[in-house]
This record gives C-alpha cells, structure tokens and sequence, in this order.
C-alpha cells in the first residue's frame, strides 16, 4: 500500500511540474466560461455578422444551449485533450526505461497501472468537476431557471467516457511503448465504437452514447435506461483493459 | 559466504543461444568483473539475477534465495545500476531518493538519513538541481546512491563507465572501490583497465560460456606467458636476430618490421638466452621492455 501510495504521489508530482494537469486545469476551466459565454452571446454575433436589412428570428438564448455547448466543447476538444495530455502515461516510462529502477526495487505492475490510472482519474475529475461547476455557475446566472431532465447523468455519462479513454491509453502504452502507439490504440477504439453507433441496436451497450447523446437526454429525446447501460459497458469495458494492463501478457521489461 | 550462485543458466532470444549453461560463484564482500565483449550477454544476465528476464535453464540464487521470474523477492537483497540509468527529470536527487525509499518500504527517519549519507559519499551533496540538469555522470553517481538506498548485499553495476569520460570513469570506480568488504560489487564491462584497478575477481563471458574465472593474480599466473619486447632501428637487424639458434626454445611473435615479442613461462631463461644472442650478434636494440601480463592480453587470448 505504501508503495502505491509513493507512486500515487509520484504521478501527481510529474503532472504538476510537467505541465499537465496545468494545461488540462486551464482548458477546461476556458471551457466552463465559454460555454456559457457563447450562448448568451451567440444570437447578438450572428446578427452582427448577418448583412444589413436581412433579418432572421433567433430565439432567445436558454439554459440548454449553454450546456449545449458544454458537451459539445468536451465530447469533441475535451476529450482529444485528455487523451493527449495522458498519452504518454505508460509509453513515456517504456520508452524512457524509467520503470526498471521502479521495478528492481520491488515495485508491483499492478501497483503502477493501479498509481497510473488513479492520478490521471483524479485529475480527470478535478479539471471536469471545475469546467462543469463554472458552467453552472454561470448558466444559472445568465439564464433564467430551467427544467433540464437528467443533467447529473448526461454529466456524469460524459466523465466516464473519460475513464476508458484513460484506460486505452494506458493499454495502448503498454502495448506499443511508445506514445504514437498509445494514440493509435486510443484513436482506434474510438473509431470502432462511432463506427458501432451507426447501428441504433448497439446504442445501448456502446461507449460513444456517453458523449453522443448528452443534449439528446436533457431534451428528453433519449432514454436515461439507455445512458446507464452504456455506462455500465464501458466501465467493465475500463476495468477489463485495466486488468489486462496489470497481467503478465504483455511484457515490460524483456 | 555466497552472495551469488549461478548453476547451468541458459537463455536464447529466436533460436540464438545467448548464454549457454554459465555457473558462476560471487563470494561476500568481493568486487567481481563480469568481462565480455559487446554482446556477450552480460546484461542479459544480470536482468536474470534481477528476475526482470526468464531464464530458459538454470537456478539463480541471490543470499542463498531462488531468483523467479517476475517481482522477485530476492531483489531485497539487491542494487541495481543500468548502463545508462535513468531518472524523472523534474525531481531533485533526495526527491529521487526518497520515492525509491518508500517503493522498497523503509522508514521515514532512516531513509532521510541514508539518502543524505548516500548523496555525499556519490559527491551529490545537498544538491537542490533537478536531475534533467545533470551530466552523465552525475547521473551515474545518482544511480549508485539509488542502488544502496536500501543497503543491499550485492550490487550489481551494468557497464558503469563505459559512456563516460576519463573523470566522471575515476569518480564511479572510486565509489565502486570504497564498498570494498562492505557490499558485494558483480561489475560488468567491457573495458578491462576498469577491472584491473578495481576487481577482486573476474570471469569472462564468451560465446555463451564463463571461459576464465578467478582472481587476476591466478588468471595472469596461470594463463599468460611472460615475454620480453625488443625494437631495433633496422629490419635486416631484427631478421638476424630472429635466425639465431639460442632462441629456438622460444615462441616468437614479430609486430611489424621493427618489433619482435618473446614468449616463454621462464622468464630467467629466455632473459639469459636473449642477453646470450644479442652478445654474439654484437646487436644492440633501441628498446627492450618486460612484456606484463594485462588483462587485455589476457581477454584477447581467451577470446582468439
């Protein structure tokens, strides 16, 4: 315990003076100002922007199309963000060779996938806790209050995506021993699973729900039945991938 | 006693035998030269001993204890120095220190206290830098600090100084030099000055077998010929000299136009003959040296 506790510490130390958790602090927090920002100011900008004596009706701006942007801004930037920031969390120690001192002394593989996952979760959680309690914030400040049906679930559909991207990226690392591969291990998955979204049967079970049908939910066109099982999919989906990183399969040191 | 025993090790990588049936024995308190060229296999047995690679054939025991594959419990008793080690850049040496000191699970107060011992006896004093400032060698001198964090009995160095240059090479065999009796030191390299100024013993490793091992006054008595070297500053001289019937008894090997090594396990006896022939030849040589058994004599001819 004390080991995974020394490593926990290691990792958010690595983030903290590498930069990390600083760029995923500060990209997210921009998008909790901006989502609500944009919405509110988005219908005056398309006037501006609209050629003299053209005239469009555009509704005045609400609480949805500020959480609108929200998920909008994390399923797309937010999440190619997180995968970057983190894609060098086991390739960068592979192709450095900085685990072998690590190891010789005792540390446990499952010690480091265990240390590895849990700081970048923390951090995960803490730049989209921020984003999504500045986006709050400031939505129930510019807008008038509004019924959203099943907000805390579209919220929290949208950070579990985060965990298995996190464990793909770890997998991947592992795998390939270098970043580009845990890239492309990440890149893939998630090719294959919006590639699964073309079939409406698969909805249920597949991962990219998470962050596809977020608005769809608070505008009660999709079902939350539907969002809970994705989410219970793509957590067994994460701790699979994180077994398979803590088992002997692939080696690491030979 | 034992601190390292390897009987019938045995390891390929796609069908190429790297090690084949090696048995090796390290005593207590012993600096001990692994030497093989480039290749041999030497790291490929050392992360045997750490358990950081399976072995084909064989038993490894470290402190009288199995070596297994994979989390080994016999690295509790070992250091490890890679060849070229490497750290996390953006911490301090005591920083470095003091992680590795809790993965291995030591006390608070004791690991501050040896992480300050071990950074001055390596020459790293206080130092607040953050370790991607350091030179290879201060890297190196880190390495060792880390190695002996948790007092291991045996410490196992891979190629310590081969990337560095002649005083960052003085410092780490100064540091290697002062664990003399203290810590079991398995050294491996392929530069051989290195093992004459700092090994109590030495086994080379070649085409997969240990083909010598002992201690270097053994292996020069008992492998090496003595010799004399003669230079003359004409060649009509030395193929004179080479013809002459006193020095028949004796193995004769010319280097160049100029120069003519003798070799026999007598010394006494091929100085007198020599003296001898050069007597009646009335030849006198610009250069006549005693040829000493080095260890890099001693390696090309295990080797040949």
């Amino acid at each position: 315990m004390m080991a995974y506790w020394a490593f926990l510490k290691k990792e958010l130390l690595e983030s903290m003076r590498t930069y990390k958790t600083f760029v995923l602090m500060m990209i997210f927090i921009i998008f909790g100002i901006l989502n609500p920002v944009m919405a509110k100011v988005m219908p005056e900008l398309l006037e501006a922007l609209l050629p003299e004596g053209m005239t469009i009706t555009i509704e005045e701006p609400k609480a949805l199309d500020s959480w609108m942007q929200f998920f909008k801004n994390g399923a797309q930037t937010g999440m190619i963000i997180l995968t970057v920031v983190f894609s060098g969390l086991m390739a960068g120690e592979l192709s450095k060779g900085t685990l072998i001192n690590m190891l010789t002394k005792g540390l446990k593989r499952r010690t480091v996938i265990l240390a590895k996952f849990t700081g970048a979760l923390l951090q995960w959680t803490v730049a989209y806790g921020a984003s999504f309690l500045i986006t709050y914030g400031y939505t129930s400040y510019f807008f008038p209050p509004e019924q959203l049906p099943h907000l805390a679930l579209a919220i929290m559909a949208m950070w579990v995506f985060g965990l298995i991207l996190l464990a793909l990226v770890i997998f991947g690392g592992l795998l390939f021993k270098n970043i580009y591969g845990a890239l492309l291990t990440t890149g893939s998955a998630v090719l294959v699973m919006t590639l699964l979204s073309l079939f409406p049967k698969v909805k249920p079970y597949n991962p990219m729900t998470l962050v596809s049908d977020n608005v769809a939910l608070l505008m009660g066109e999709a079902m939350a039945r539907d969002m809970f099982s994705a989410m219970g999919v793509t957590i067994l989906l994460t701790l699979g991938l994180l077994v398979l990183s803590m088992v002997d399969l692939i080696k690491i040191t030979e | 006693m034992e601190v390292l025993r390897i009987r019938g090790l045995k390891k390929s990588f796609q069908g190429n035998q790297v090690i084949d049936g090696i048995d090796l024995s390290v005593d207590e308190g012993k600096i001990f030269g692994f030497i093989g060229q480039n290749g041999a296999g030497k790291t490929t047995t050392m992360k045997m001993i750490l358990g950081l690679l399976k072995m084909d054939q064989g038993e490894i025991l470290v402190c009288g204890e199995k070596v297994s594959f994979g989390e080994t419990k016999t690295n509790a008793h070992v250091g490890y120095l890679p060849d070229v080690p490497e750290f996390y850049g953006y911490m301090t040496p005591m920083e470095y220190l003091r992680l590795c000191g809790e993965i291995t699970g030591m006390e608070k107060k004791v690991l501050e206290r040896r992480g300050v011992e071990l950074l001055q006896l390596v020459g790293l004093g206080a130092s607040k830098k953050k370790i991607r400032s350091f030179s290879r060698g201060m890297k190196q001198r880190l390495g060792i600090a880390q190695a002996l964090l948790h007092e291991p009995k045996l410490l196992i160095c891979d190629e310590p100084t081969s990337a560095l240059d002649p005083m960052g090479r003085k410092e780490i065999l100064e540091i290697l030099l002062s664990l003399r009796g203290r810590t079991t030191v398995l050294f491996s390299t392929h530069i051989l000055s290195d093992v004459e100024r700092i090994c109590d013993e030495v086994a080379v490793l070649h085409g997969g077998h240990i083909v010598l091992q002992g201690t270097l006054e053994e292996l020069r008595k008992k492998h090496r010929k003595q010799g004399l070297v003669l230079e003359f500053s004409l060649a009509e001289e030395l193929k004179m000299f080479q013809g002459m019937k006193e020095l028949t008894p004796f193995t004769m090997e010319p280097e160049g136009k100029l120069r003519l090594v003798l070799l026999h396990e007598e010394m006494h006896l091929l100085q007198k003959a020599v003296y001898e022939a050069l007597l009646s030849a009335s030849l006198i040589p610009v250069k006549m040296e005693l040829l000493e058994p080095t260890m890099e004599n001693l390696f090309l001819e295990v080797v040949k």
